[in-house]
Order: C-alpha cells, then sequence, then structure tokens
C-alpha cells in the first residue's frame, strides 16, 4: 500500500521502471547490493537519496608520471652544476671586502658556517617556502621586522637634562652662529687673482714675464670680475641679510638655553619631536561635503561609514529612549554609578533597531544607544502595513509578551513602551499583553524578538506543498480597508 | 486503544520531527492510518508507506509493493512508515498537540469549528493561529477542519498541527 503525493510521479515512474527491471517481489531491497557487485546496468538502482560519490570507484590519473631520475634531472653532474652556480663559495676579494667590515672573530665564525653546509645539501634539501605557513621572512636580516627584531636605536642624541640658560660667552657665540646663515659684507679669502686670468703656462711666472697680449687679457677679465664681484656685494646687502620676520622668529622661538636649539612642536614640552609618528594627521576632523553640513562634529561619521545611510537620512530616523537606568558597578574602591539606557530606532516603515548602552554620562549613554540602535535596525514583517502576522509571543527571563494581529482600525492598544516600538516601527493595528513579569528592559526585548520571529505566511505555504492566495487582496478588487 | 494512540501518535511525531528524523513509524491501525492520511493531504508528510518492522528502502517508499497481503498472522508486525518533511532547515510539523485524550473527549460541533476556524475559542477549543491545523474525527473520517467546515459535520478533536 503507498500513497504519493502528484508531484512525485515523475519520480516514481523511472523507480518503478527500474524496480520492474530488477525483479517482482523482494528485489527491492536486494537492488543496491547487485549494484556494487558489478551487475548489469540497466538493474542498477541509482540511490538518490545521497549526493556522495561511490566509494567503489577508483579514482585514477589520465596521465601516466615520469620521473625526475628518468628525465635525468638528479643525476651527479647536474647537482653538482647547479650548486656550484647558485651556491658559489666566496671569492677573496669578498672576503676581503668582508674582513673590512667584521672583525677576525667573526670572519673564523662566518668561514666555519661556510663549511660547515654543504652545497649539495641545499640543491637537494634547501627549499624556498611557498605555503601559506611559512615565516613572513627569509633569513636576510636587511630588513628590520617590528615584531621579530629589536627596536632601532634613536639616531638623534635625547634631550640634554643638564640644559641651562646660556651666559653671556655662549649667547654672543650662538648669536654669531645665528648671523652666519645670512650671507652679509664681504667675502674674504674667496676672491680670484690676476694669476686666475692667464692659461696654465703661467700661473707660477712672476708677471712682469708675461708677454703683453696675455697681460692685456688677463687685466681686462680681472677688471671685469672685480666690479661683478663689488656690483654683486651690493646686491647682497642691499636684498640679503636677514629679514623681519628671521629676527622675530630669533627673539621668539631660538632656545635660550645650552640644548643645540633642537626642533619641538610645543613649548610646554621641548623634547617632543617635531611630527609625532603613527599620530600626525589622525585628529583633523575631515568634514564631508555630502553631509550638507549635519555632522560638522563628526558623530556620525562612523555610522555612515557602516551602515550606508546618508546623514539626512540617519537624522530622519526616529529615535525614542524607552528604559532609563541607574546601574552601579562596586569595585574595591566604592560604587561607580553609571546610566543604562535602551533606545529604539524605526524608519516608520517597517525597520526597528534596539540599542542598549552605558556611560557614566548620561547624554553620552543616550547617543551611544542611539547610534547602536540606528545600526541595529532590522526588517519586521507587517501585514498590509498595518500589523503583524499571526499572534506572536516571545520571553525574554520573567516577562512574556503576546502581541495579537487586528483588523484595520483597532490602533494600538498596547502599552507605551510598545506603543513607541509600534510608532518608530510603523505598526499601527496591535493588542498586546504582558500575562508575567513586566520589566520595563525585558518586555521591550521580548517585544522585539516577538515582532522579528513571525511566522511567513509564503513559507508555511512552501513547506505544506499548498498554493497560497490573500483573498483581502482578491474581493472587491483589494480595497477592503 | 482508540484515542490513546493518537495522542502517542502525535506525541512522537512531534519528538520526531524535532529529532530532525526523515522517517519515522507508527503502529498499523485504521485509526492512525486516517489521521496519517489526513496529514498528508494537509502537505505535513511527505509521504504514507505501511511496511514491516524495518523501513522500507528511501527509493522505494513512494511505489512500494510489500512482500505480502495483511494476514491476521502478520499484522501485529505491520507499521506505517511516514516521511517528515523539512523546510529552510525547520520542520514543517512543528508542533503537534493532541486535544481529546481518554479521561477528556473534546468535541466540537459545526458552529463552534466555524468559530474555531476564524480564530476564536470555542469550548475547549482555543482558535487558531497563523499556520495551524485542526484536526476533527467525523463519522466521514479524519478531516481538517476546513474540510470539515465544507462537508458540514462536527466531532471528535483530535489534534492541533503547526
Amino acid at each position: 500500500m503507498s500513497a504519493a503525493r502528484p508531484t512525485g510521479t515523475l519520480f516514481t515512474r523511472c523507480l518503478s521502471a527500474a524496480a520492474a527491471a530488477t525483479s517482482t517481489s523482494s528485489a527491492a531491497t536486494a537492488a543496491p547490493a547487485r549494484c556494487s557487485s558489478g551487475g548489469p546496468a540497466s538493474s542498477c538502482v541509482v540511490r538518490q537519496f545521497s549526493s556522495s560519490a561511490r566509494l567503489h570507484v577508483r579514482r585514477r590519473p589520465r596521465f601516466s608520471n615520469v620521473r625526475a631520475s628518468e628525465m635525468g634531472l638528479v643525476s651527479e653532474e647536474k647537482v653538482a652544476n647547479f650548486s656550484a652556480e647558485k651556491f658559489p663559495r666566496y671569492t677573496k676579494a669578498e672576503l676581503a671586502e668582508l674582513a673590512k667590515r667584521y672583525s677576525p672573530e667573526q670572519m673564523k665564525a662566518l668561514e666555519a658556517g661556510e663549511a660547515a653546509i654543504d652545497p649539495k645539501d641545499l640543491t637537494i634539501q634547501g627549499r624556498l617556502r611557498v605555503d601559506p605557513y611559512r615565516m613572513p621572512y627569509i633569513d636576510d636580516f636587511s630588513d628590520i621586522q617590528p615584531i621579530i627584531d629589536r627596536r632601532p636605536k634613536h639616531r638623534q642624541p635625547p634631550p640634554d637634562p643638564m640644559a641651562r640658560f646660556m651666559n653671556v660667552d655662549e649667547f654672543t657665540k650662538d648669536l654669531i652662529e645665528w648671523a652666519d646663515k645670512f650671507e652679509t659684507g664681504d667675502v674674504t679669502g674667496t676672491l680670484k687673482k690676476l694669476s686666475d686670468f692667464v692659461p696654465d703656462q703661467f700661473r707660477d711666472v712672476p708677471e712682469g714675464q708675461w708677454p703683453g697680449k696675455v697681460r692685456d687679457t688677463a687685466h681686462k677679465n680681472f677688471a671685469a670680475y672685480l666690479e661683478a664681484e663689488s656690483q654683486r656685494s651690493k646686491e647682497d646687502v642691499e636684498k640679503g641679510g636677514p629679514t623681519d620676520a628671521d629676527i622675530l622668529e630669533y627673539i621668539l622661538e631660538r632656545s635660550a638655553m645650552t640644548d643645540g636649539n633642537r626642533p619641538s612642536n610645543s613649548a610646554l614640552a621641548p623634547a617632543l619631536p617635531n611630527k609625532v609618528p603613527g599620530v600626525a594627521g589622525l585628529y583633523k576632523n575631515a568634514i564631508d561635503a555630502a553631509d550638507e553640513g549635519l555632522d560638522d562634529s563628526g558623530v556620525y561619521q562612523d555610522l555612515k561609514r557602516r551602515t550606508g545611510m546618508s546623514v539626512r537620512e540617519i537624522l530622519d530616523v526616529s529615535v525614542k529612549t524607552l528604559v532609563v537606568r541607574r546601574v552601579v558597578n562596586q569595585t574595591r574602591l566604592g560604587k561607580v554609578a553609571s546610566n543604562s539606557v535602551l533606545t529604539v530606532a524605526g524608519n516608520k516603515n517597517g525597520w526597528l533597531g534596539l540599542g542598549i548602552a552605558k556611560s557614566t554620562e548620561p547624554a553620552l549613554a543616550s547617543q551611544k544607544s542611539a547610534l547602536l540602535a540606528i545600526r541595529n535596525m532590522r526588517p519586521i514583517a507587517r501585514y498590509e502595513n498595518r500589523t503583524i502576522y499571526g499572534n506572536v509571543d516571545a520571553k525574554i527571563g520573567g516577562s512574556i509578551v503576546q502581541l495579537f494581529s487586528r483588523p484595520p482600525g483597532f490602533g494600538l492598544r498596547v502599552s507605551h513602551r510598545i506603543f513607541e516600538m509600534c510608532r518608530a516601527a510603523g505598526i499601527s493595528d496591535l493588542a498586546a499583553k504582558f500575562p508575567r513579569s513586566r520589566n520595563p528592559l525585558n518586555t521591550v526585548k521580548a517585544t522585539y524578538e516577538a515582532l522579528l520571529n513571525q511566522k511567513n505566511p509564503e513559507e508555511i505555504a512552501i513547506g505544506r506543498g499548498k498554493k497560497l492566495v490573500d483573498v483581502r487582496k482578491v474581493y472587491y478588487g483589494g480595497s477592503v480597508y | 486503544m482508540g484515542i490513546q494512540s493518537i495522542v502517542n501518535a502525535c506525541s512522537h511525531l512531534q519528538n520526531a520531527s524535532r529529532a530532525r528524523l526523515g522517517l519515522t513509524s507508527l503502529p498499523n491501525n485504521k485509526y492512525n492510518l486516517r489521521l496519517a492520511l489526513a496529514l498528508h493531504r494537509a502537505g505535513f508528510i511527505s509521504s504514507v508507506t505501511r511496511a514491516g518492522a524495518h523501513p522500507p528502502p528511501p527509493e522505494a517508499l513512494l511505489a512500494f509493493e510489500p512482500e505480502g497481503p495483511v494476514t491476521a498472522a502478520n499484522v501485529a508486525t505491520r507499521r506505517l512508515w511516514l516521511g517528515l518533511k523539512y523546510w529552510n532547515n525547520e520542520p514543517v510539523m512543528k508542533q503537534v498537540n493532541a486535544i481529546s485524550k481518554p479521561s477528556r473527549l473534546v468535541t466540537a460541533t459545526l458552529e463552534d469549528l466555524n468559530r474555531v476556524a476564524r480564530g476564536f475559542p470555542a469550548g475547549y477549543v482555543k482558535g487558531l493561529n497563523l499556520g495551524e491545523c485542526l484536526f476533527i474525527s467525523t463519522d466521514r473520517g479524519v478531516l481538517e477542519v476546513r474540510e470539515a467546515l465544507e462537508r458540514k459535520v462536527g466531532g471528535l478533536v483530535l489534534c492541533r498541527v503547526s
């Protein structure tokens, strides 16, 4: 006797054909055994209830293997050639170079290390690992790996703890040092002489022995050079030298202590370097033009990045604080009180989120919980965009919430916290009961869970193989409100 | 055994579904068979097959031919093998609650069933929620509550399935 669903007819047909081919009675259980013992293909009943491969079918490679020795890759000669090419000994020149850098003891250790490893072993056994679990470096030591290696020493000397204010002599010296940065006045000792303007063979000969033509040319060039030099030094005096800004910088910023005038970006902590590595640029408040000036303080930037909503959309979400509790953490130093805030957020169109945050500052806790609630928003199933599908229960702790769907125009006959949740989610017809504990926090959590765990009629219909039609949408052209 | 076999079958089906079994069996009797066929019509189970103490091979579930006729000698060893259904990682038949029990048989008139099918309570029977089915034993066999309403019969309320 059997009762089969109509959708299974196709399936049944092929199975019954196979069963008929094997035998009339008591063949169904024997068929798989015959199949595995290699019976005729027509009588083999395919087990359709398992998708794994059959074990007795052994996998064979499509091509036969060729060994490396058959290709002549592992002969003594090949190995020796490869070793000599890839792992040569140090030449004398290289050893001499190394000796400049390393001490004789280190050189001995180097040579001992070289002698300890046979290049043939490197050829046959040495491998550059390419597997995913290899170490993140080859033994090279040229790069510094912050995780493995010690931190390198600072190049700059530490700030001088013995620095003191300069005395008169030191101050004078420092001032001259500063003034030397500006090239002004006569340049001494660097001017060219007349003998620089003659050909090389007359350089060491006295001026009286120069030929007349050479002497005239040299005098002429020397005069032109002097003229140009005097002109240049006049210009330097006019446009060079310390400007007012330089002098102001000297008065205000030059260190009056004997610390070598090291640069610093802080008057309070002069030891800090000019730019702190790893922090530079992190504290900029980047204002996004797409925010239309709604978020200059950057509160919503993280939320924007996480949810993909614009700041305008985030501000349009309706947010309501439902539960505020004062909670206390007992430490050995005493009681630390803080505020725990539960907030709901919804777009009034089927999305609802719950956020719970805690802070010693009430305003901060509210803000954190609101951001969390917006982040946690999830879609809520709604029937006709006004009520829920069927009746739902949920339990958190001792609180049980029963939600009942209601007809159009019924309104929200629920407690005030569920009312706010329904308003945020866009539900307009609902009834609710708390048969047990009415703890504020747990009732809100249970309501959220109940709203998320509604049954889906479409899924139920698919599971049972039924066709589902909502007659409210069929009769009277769907205008049944 | 009467209604007790139905109560046992309800508990067993709920346990088997929650244990994610693919195939389970009930004792072979007329009451169980009628309930099983009603569940099959409602789409809660995939197949109903009568076989011996060992399950029929899976490929033969839908077209199984027993080795011989049911006789007085072998009827006690026959069992009903039911294929359970799952969808979206959830059992299709998640809850099976018996309503009548040997110490309290619950009957419902046609008016009661009308109320229950619309979601309102009637006597001992609570109203049906979304996706729930109620099975009634009538003089036309075991019917789902909507089938009973079509045929305008009331009867003994067996179980609530969802």
